[in-house]
């Protein structure tokens, strides 16, 4: 088991720093440059400008130089500071982390809570009417653009019955992003539940139960839901490493100041230790995740620590 | 409450950066789409970030809504003959934030931390060719190397804001510590700026009337990104002013319940522009027949709904040497047939057009006037690929097309803003913005303007547009050019905005 923790988490040390090292290199291949972009919006793009500030900023550096010194420094904790008003970039992302972090714990509570009851009344239904509606309304969740729902829930819920704020960040703002996120994501839990009920109520366990006159609602609650947890428990993980990076749309329209929202803006600047900044902790935070995974199933499963 | 639903809402509420909406009745919430991107008014680069500094720090000089210099902290100045110095006499009695004297110290403080490398200033140039500022008694004296007409514009607009030496900390930080209507409170990055009023504020901007501090006592700048959120909050009345997009602001414009304001002196217009070194494009008459094909009419009152005018000089009306008269008569006027006429004796027909490419970056109003655009050059005989990029990609890649002299010519838009004329040197003068620039003898007008003061200086700045409109190098559409657009409730009264679209809340007071 040790050395299975130890192989597991060499991976993930090694994956972060080619991520880091990537991402080093492959911001450079996107075309435009964080100088003539500030200096066309200062009204100031003088040639000897932009030579001057890209000398300073170190930018007129090898590429392979400058990503290489990005990752020594990032090794060490160090992000470095945004070229847009010379913050710490580290700073800046741990700031937002938690508000990122509580948006995607919103959003995975909201989908479960929306998918395993759809998945449940899909499973019990199979077939039948109740199936096909429940399936249809998960896959129009997963179908529609979540930056679309989102405004619709903005135009509904806060402009015309005055429920929630439109914008900002505290406890009242984030019913609407976390319904969002939670009707997007709650699609693949009501699959995942549906299916792996379906399969379960076939076992012989389940008929051997009903034949001993337990009630239905024990039959489907205790001895066949509880089962099928355990597969739905395996997407919770998948689903919250996608949500701390895949929310940056949905930050962005309800104005939640997270990572993402910070982000975006760094992009469109080419801020690019702070896109930099974002990649190495959206990277690491997944690799955690899967990482933590990884080494829970092979507490609970002996086959995937041989393998 | 179970122990999973008390950990899921402390996690809720406790991670989460509480920041409640104010309730208060003289707080002014404003929406914009974007943040500033610093506070230190020496290092930002966006209008929107000198938006935000601009209400801490003050000018040296102030302009009135003709652009004509009036005392702002410098309560007089002498210009010597020779135009190489300038002795501003600095008004005694004001405070900064900080609570310490304003004294000629901080003026020099601030000429001296713009001019040092460390500070990574993108505006230096718009300083001028300073070679000293000294100061004896209460007059500061800047001395240029050689004559810079267009500084009284500068010292005048957020590009030289005086700073108050608290704002270098002990340990080199910076806290922007001015003279300003405001004072920093707290800034969240990306998501609010909350200011407080300065009590000992004194205004000498013309474009103000409040002689005191401002009426509110808070401005809180929320950031909304997306113009459907900010719209809603402003309708909800979470907000009370916000930046409309522009088929929200035509409607709410003929709403009673809301106001919308234009940046009437942001010295913002958008020109098409051509890579004239790859044939056809290097033909003049080829160029002035493309602007005669584009009806700027039109893309004011349908792509911009209205709330633009079309414009004719090369430069933003309202800036020195422009006039929209003189520039009619040396720039083309949409005229479809005469255009037709001209490409027809060149060989290009609607059978055999004229390729170009359209390239444009993303702004509110262009995809609507460009999608116009392409029609209009239809009709005339050029077939115009239309190819649209975001802004820091579009301007890599417009620097790369214009260095080119073979190819598919590009006919390009684009926008600028200034307080000054000046900003044509940056455009035009070799290499230029996105080397745009024409060499020879522009280099040397536009250099030459630049050590001009007076009618001396209208005179070559009329001769420097004439050029670029005769030549066909510009062609001017619509002033302003793109969403420097404001709406507030019928509550908000008092709301202005002044040059390079700052934003002006001194007068602003808010009904019951």
């Amino acid at each position: 088991m040790l050395f299975y923790v130890a192989r597991r988490l060499l991976t993930a040390f090694i994956t972060i720093l080619v991520v880091v090292i990537l991402a080093g290199v492959l911001i450079h291949v996107v075309p435009g440059d964080p100088i003539t972009a500030m200096l066309a919006q200062s009204g100031s793009a003088d040639a000897d400008d932009i030579a001057r500030l890209t000398a300073q900023y170190g930018l007129d550096q090898p590429v392979w130089k400058q990503a290489l010194l990005y990752a020594g420094n990032a090794l060490q904790g160090d992000l470095g500071t945004t070229i847009r008003g010379g913050e710490p970039v580290a700073e800046l992302l741990l700031d937002r982390l938690p508000n990122t972090i509580a948006l995607a714990v919103a959003g995975l509570g909201t989908a479960l809570v929306l998918g395993i009851p759809m998945g449940f009344i899909a499973a019990v239904n199979r077939g039948r009417a109740a199936d096909f509606a429940v399936m249809l309304i998960a896959i129009l969740g997963v179908s529609i653009p979540g930056f679309w729902m989102g405004l619709t829930f903005i135009q509904v819920f806060s402009l015309h019955l005055g429920w929630f704020p439109v914008a900002g960040t505290s406890a009242r703002n984030i019913v609407l992003p976390a319904l969002t996120l939670g009707v997007v994501h709650s699609a693949l839990v009501a699959r995942m539940t549906r299916s792996a009920l379906v399969d379960i109520l076939n076992e012989d366990y389940i008929r051997t139960a009903r034949a001993r006159g337990l009630r239905e609602h024990q039959v489907l609650l205790v001895h066949a839901m509880r089962p099928a947890m355990i597969s739905v428990v395996t997407v919770v993980g998948l689903v919250f490493a996608h949500l701390l990076g895949g929310q940056v749309i949905t930050e962005n329209v309800f104005s939640w100041n997270g990572i993402g929202r910070l982000a975006i803006q760094a992009m469109l600047q080419r801020d690019y230790p702070l896109v930099q900044g974002f990649i190495v902790i959206f990277a690491t935070s997944i690799v955690l995740v899967t990482t933590a995974l990884d080494l829970l199933y092979g507490l609970l499963d002996p086959r995937v620590r041989r393998r | 409450m179970t122990k999973a639903s008390n950990t899921l809402f402390a996690l809720l509420t406790g991670a989460t950066a509480l920041t409640a909406l104010p309730a208060m009745a003289a707080t002014l919430t404003v929406a914009r789409g974007v943040d500033a991107d610093g506070l230190d008014p020496q290092q930002v680069s966006t209008t929107q970030s000198s938006q935000i500094t601009n209400l801490m720090f003050d000018t040296l000089v102030t302009l009135d809504a003709s652009g004509e210099a009036h005392p702002g902290l410098a309560e007089s100045w002498e210009i010597s003959d020779d135009n190489l110095s300038y002795a501003f006499t600095i008004r005694e009695g004001l405070t900064c934030h900080d609570g310490s004297a304003f004294t000629p110290e901080d003026v020099v403080f601030t000429f001296d931390r713009a001019r040092d490398p460390e500070t990574k200033n993108p505006r230096l140039a718009q300083y001028g060719p300073i070679e000293s500022v000294t100061t004896e008694g209460n007059v500061v004296t800047v001395t240029m190397t050689e004559p810079y007409g267009p500084l009284m514009s500068y010292l005048g607009s957020f590009s030289i804001p005086m700073m108050c030496q608290g704002s270098v900390t002990a340990d080199g930080g910076f806290e922007p510590v001015g003279t300003g209507p405001f004072k920093l409170v707290e800034w969240s990055r990306n998501d609010h700026i909350t200011l407080a009023a300065n009590d000992a504020y004194q205004n000498f901007n013309p474009l103000i009337e409040n002689p005191g501090r401002p009426y509110v006592d808070e401005l809180k700048l929320v950031v909304i990104p997306e113009a459907v959120a900010r719209m809603a909050a402003l309708r909800s009345g979470e907000v009370d002013l916000a930046e409309p997009s522009l088929e929200e602001a035509a409607l709410l414009d003929s709403d009673p319940a809301f106001k919308v304001y234009s940046a009437d002196l942001s010295g913002q217009q958008v020109l098409t522009a051509f890579t004239w070194k790859i044939p056809p494009l290097d033909n003049p008459d080829v160029r002035r027949a493309i602007g005669m094909g584009l009806d700027r009419d039109s893309y004011a009152m349908i792509a911009y709904e209205g709330l633009v005018s079309p414009t004719t000089c090369p430069a933003a009306p309202g800036l020195i040497g422009v006039d929209l008269e003189k520039c009619a008569e040396w720039g083309v006027s949409y005229d479809p047939d005469a255009a037709r006429a001209i490409l027809e004796g060149l060989g290009y027909t609607q059978d055999s057009p004229l390729e170009v490419k359209l390239s444009v970056h993303a702004l509110p109003g262009f995809d609507q006037m460009h999608q116009m655009m392409q029609q209009n050059l239809a009709e005339i005989g050029v077939q115009a690929e239309l190819e649209t990029r975001e802004v820091a990609a579009f301007f890599d890649h417009m620097s790369q097309e214009n260095m080119r002299t073979e190819g598919t010519p590009v006919v390009w838009t684009m926008g600028y803003s200034g307080v000054d004329s000046d900003y044509m040197t940056t455009m035009w003068k070799t290499p230029g913005f996105v080397n745009m620039g024409l060499g020879g003898e522009m280099d040397a007008m536009l250099d030459e303007q630049r050590t001009l003061t007076g009618d001396a200086r209208v005179e070559k700045l009329q001769e420097i547009q004439k050029i670029l409109l005769e030549e066909g190098y510009a062609v001017p559409l619509v002033s302003p050019g793109w969403n420097w657009l404001w709406a507030s409730s019928d509550k908000i009264d008092g709301f202005k905005t002044g040059f390079v679209a700052s934003i002006l809340f001194n007068d602003v007071k808010i009904a019951e």
